[in-house]
């Protein structure tokens, strides 16, 4: 499933950027290979490559300049530019910044471009009142972007690895997930979004490497979202900034600097767009599987769909031919709370089968949760067990 | 400097030049040019990224104070109403004063009363405490924004919440909107009396403040107009929340009055179980925050010490600390009974010897501002209010059983709420209609749960 060949692994010297992010500076970070760790994008059938596929990216709405304006859905004259993760990231907050005066962004070493670089020359052209550095305090940036969004202005917290987001988990699980319920809708803090790099890298060892959404997953008022790509990240950042609920948003950040240089790498329009919130996508369709992820291993389940079709011939005899024109339908949920169940289910009560993917452990991890109910509402139709193949604990 | 070879310079990476710059003496006189390097900064008599000055003593530190003494606590009444040598009376109209005691005086009546009646099961939760309360929030504009921790009643009724909506919170009933009767009793908010809606985890609402601070900041209608102001316990300034919100509120400057109420319990815990050092008011400094201790059982010295820090924070827009310094004469809460670890009569000495309300009651006296006869007739007159209120408060049914579910999300309702409030909606119609105690629950919601669904 990984198709890594040993030349792609960076030297470890260059690595050392990770090893704690408290010796982040902006002399040691060094760029990542241009290729990314995970070569399975690089050949990925998933990615836009061009303006016409990318201004046809499903579910995609134009969001013009002024709020009244209607929702445009013309593509004509449209442009896209060649852009990976951390580009999209980046492009995103330049426009949420460029069209919401009380948008600011913030967290550790974010006003030099940040250690992922999604926040590169922001606080040059918005200044250092709107972009800026926090102390190192995750449980203090998460309660200063409640305080910021509780009057109403837009917070957008980076926090620099989603490891480090369980000194906030108190004030996301307790204070803004349930600010809006317990003050009778009197007070929201809408304009809140909590930025955070997740998945593994590689060579993140324990603390650079966890994907938390399910430890998340129990804070109704809360929503969590994970692009996979450089049009989805830019679509569903500006329609989480925008969203009326406090998001966190998750960075696949090994896919930042993937799908860069030479290797394909997304078209992603320019202007303000945005992607549907708690929708998930269908990428390929179907009938005989459902393979249900989210962020990286979607590259991984694309990769194992190819395998299965044609198998290199170290593989052949373990893989009996009979299955081999299998019809797997991938889906890419997306949004992890509040998720899509009607896609899901839908899927597997035409496919009968399903299998979940995700890097976090089995236990108490999201799959357990979608297996849970995708059983409930299509136990009649279910001619296999859910699978969850996931993290080992 | 005979011991240093060249080899040693080299392997110091230092030139003899260097060298040199680095054994000047300390605190060289100022120079006209700029000291830009390390080892100019380090010639100065100091290291790099700090202003602290070099010494040849083996010193340590305990105290922020000189002599290791600990921070004054300023006050303006003694414990008779008498104005302290050197005070500054601050300058109020009797009006305002009737206004302070009166305000003072609600905060008690209502707790002695909303206390019994949760003794009788009514409520379920309620404590309290004023001078330091009813004195700040003298002492802000009405417009600043508030940040309580769950003993600030008193903040919303200086700002004219009323006495209803505070019942209403209390009982939970539909004409709470300060949280749809979803939160304990005393957790009140109200955006149009600029104060944010109180939730039971401590000291959450501190580094919120100074996001709250900063926005204020931002914002060019409330900019060098308002200040956030946010209040929490001794006990509270323990947690992480406390460490973070006033390292952010000095780092991104913010109007922020951060106010700690010192009242020497954090439930059963005494305050030197708490912390070890000055109280809280000696870890400002180390924030680089101005920091000021106050008598809070005075209500003239709160005033004087929050409108003064409420001045520097607009000024300066940067954060101010204020320690009040008082003592818990009630009960933690309903749940608690403080004779388990503290002593009847020493409750029973605070009240007598320091008590804010007769404090203040024995200044304005001496100016003739107030007499026996007034006060009769304001406790006649704030128990009847409490009383009538209170009766009205207990009849009122709850709100829709709907809104169980609503406000978990703004916009589009998830399909997990809607399903769930869906199966609600059955269970009631199925078992409401002959099961009797769930007839008689769904009768104290105002829709009966009939609203469940669309």
């Amino acid at each position: 499933m990984f198709i890594t060949s040993p030349s792609s692994f960076r030297p470890l010297t260059r690595l050392s950027a990770l090893r704690s992010r408290r010796w982040y500076s902006a002399n040691t970070v060094e760029a990542p290979p241009a290729s990314g760790h995970l070569t399975s994008v690089a050949s990925s059938q998933l990615l836009r490559l061009t303006r016409e596929t990318a201004l046809r990216t499903p579910g995609l709405t134009w969001t013009d300049e002024s709020d009244s304006d209607p929702v445009r859905s013309m593509v004509g004259g449209r442009e896209t530019r060649k852009m990976n993760v951390y580009q999209a990231v980046r492009d995103a907050l330049s426009i949420a910044l460029a069209k919401d005066d009380t948008a600011v962004v913030f967290g550790e070493d974010v006003a030099f471009g940040g250690v992922f670089r999604c926040t590169m020359g922001l606080a040059e052209e918005f200044g250092r009142e709107r972009v800026f550095n926090t102390p190192l305090t995750e449980q203090g940036i998460a309660g200063f972007g409640i305080g910021i969004a509780s009057m109403g202005h837009t917070a957008i917290a980076e926090i620099q690895f989603a490891d480090y987001i369980f000194p906030a988990f108190d004030q996301i699980v307790n204070e803004a997930a349930k600010y809006r319920y317990r003050a009778g809708g009197q007070f929201s803090i809408g304009g809140l979004t909590i930025r955070t790099p997740t998945m593994a890298v590689g060579h993140g060892g324990l603390y650079h490497s966890q994907s938390p959404e399910g430890f998340f997953v129990g804070a109704s008022g809360l929503k969590i979202v994970i692009p996979r790509s450089p049009i989805q990240c830019k679509g569903l950042l500006l329609a989480s900034v925008r969203d009326p609920n406090p998001v966190l948003f998750m960075e696949p950040k090994i896919l930042y600097r993937s799908a860069g240089n030479s290797l394909p790498v997304e078209q992603v329009p320019i202007d303000d767009f945005a992607l549907p919130l708690s929708r998930a996508e269908i990428l390929i369709p179907g009938s005989d599987l459902t393979l249900l992820s989210w962020g990286t291993p979607i590259y991984h389940c694309e990769a194992a769909i190819n395998i299965l079709r044609s198998p290199p011939s170290a593989l052949e005899p373990l893989i009996p031919a009979s299955i081999r024109s299998a019809k797997i339908e991938l889906i890419d949920l997306r949004t992890i709370l509040p998720w899509d169940v009607e896609t899901v289910v839908e899927s597997v009560r035409k496919t009968r089968r399903l299998v979940v993917v995700h890097e976090a452990g089995y236990t108490g991890g999201v799959g357990g949760e979608v297996a849970a109910e995708v059983q409930k509402r299509a136990f009649l139709r279910l001619e296999a067990p859910v699978k969850r193949v996931t993290g080992w604990e | 400097m005979h011991l240093y070879t060249t080899a040693k310079f080299r392997a110091l990476q230092l030139s003899p030049q260097m060298f040199t710059l680095l054994r000047a003496p300390l605190r060289l006189p100022s120079r006209a040019r700029p000291l830009t390097t390390v080892a100019q900064e380090l010639a100065r008599g100091v290291l790099p990224a700090s202003n602290s000055p070099v010494c040849s003593t083996l010193q340590f530190f305990n105290s922020v104070t000189q002599g290791s003494g600990q921070i004054p606590t300023y006050r303006v009444l003694d414990g008779v109403g008498i104005p302290i040598e050197g005070a500054e009376i601050p300058d109020i109209t009797p009006e305002f004063a009737r206004r302070l005691y009166e305000n003072m005086q609600l905060l008690p009546a209502m707790d002695s009363i909303l206390y019994n009646v949760q003794r009788q099961g009514k409520i379920s939760f309620y404590h309290g405490e004023e001078a330091t309360i009813i004195g700040s929030a003298a002492a802000l504009a009405n417009d600043d924004e508030v940040l309580g921790q769950y003993r600030e009643m008193g903040v919303l009724l200086w700002r004219g919440f009323g006495i209803n909506a505070a019942m209403a919170q209390c009982f939970g009933n539909y004409e709470d909107k300060s949280g749809k009767g979803r939160q304990m009793p005393m957790h009140f908010g109200s955006p149009e009396h600029h104060f944010h809606t109180i939730s039971s985890p401590l000291a959450t609402q501190i580094p919120q403040a100074a996001g709250v601070g900063f926005a204020l900041k931002r914002d060019p209608a409330r900019r060098n107009k308002n200040v956030a102001c946010v209040f929490f316990g001794e006990g509270a300034a323990s947690e992480g929340d406390f460490h973070a919100g006033m390292l952010l509120a000095s780092t991104i400057p913010t109007p922020t009055i951060f106010l700690a109420r010192n009242n020497g319990f954090a439930i059963s815990t005494p305050a030197h179980e708490q912390y070890h050092g000055d109280g809280i008011a000696a870890r400002g400094p180390g924030y680089g925050v101005d920091t000021v201790r106050v008598d809070g059982n005075d209500v003239l010295a709160v005033f004087n010490a929050v409108k003064e820090a409420r001045r520097r924070c607009l000024e300066g827009s940067r954060a101010v600390l204020v320690e009040a310094m008082t003592y818990r004469v009630g009960h933690h809460s309903t749940s608690d009974d403080s004779f388990a670890y503290r002593g009847r009569q020493e409750v029973e000495n605070w009240k007598k010897i320091d008590n804010p309300t007769t404090r203040f009651r024995l200044f304005m006296e001496s100016r003739g501002w107030w007499n026996e006869k007034e006060e009769e007739e304001l406790k006649v007159k704030l128990r009847n209010d409490v009383v009538t209120t209170l009766k009205r408060a207990e009849t009122l049914k709850q709100g829709d059983l709907r809104d169980l579910f609503t406000d978990v999300y703004g916009g589009e309702e998830p399909w997990n709420l809607r399903e769930q409030r869906e199966e609600l909606a059955r269970l009631v119609k199925k078992y409401g209609e002959v099961w009797e105690p769930w007839q008689k629950e769904l009768k104290r919601f105002k829709d009966e749960g009939k609203k469940l669904v669309d």
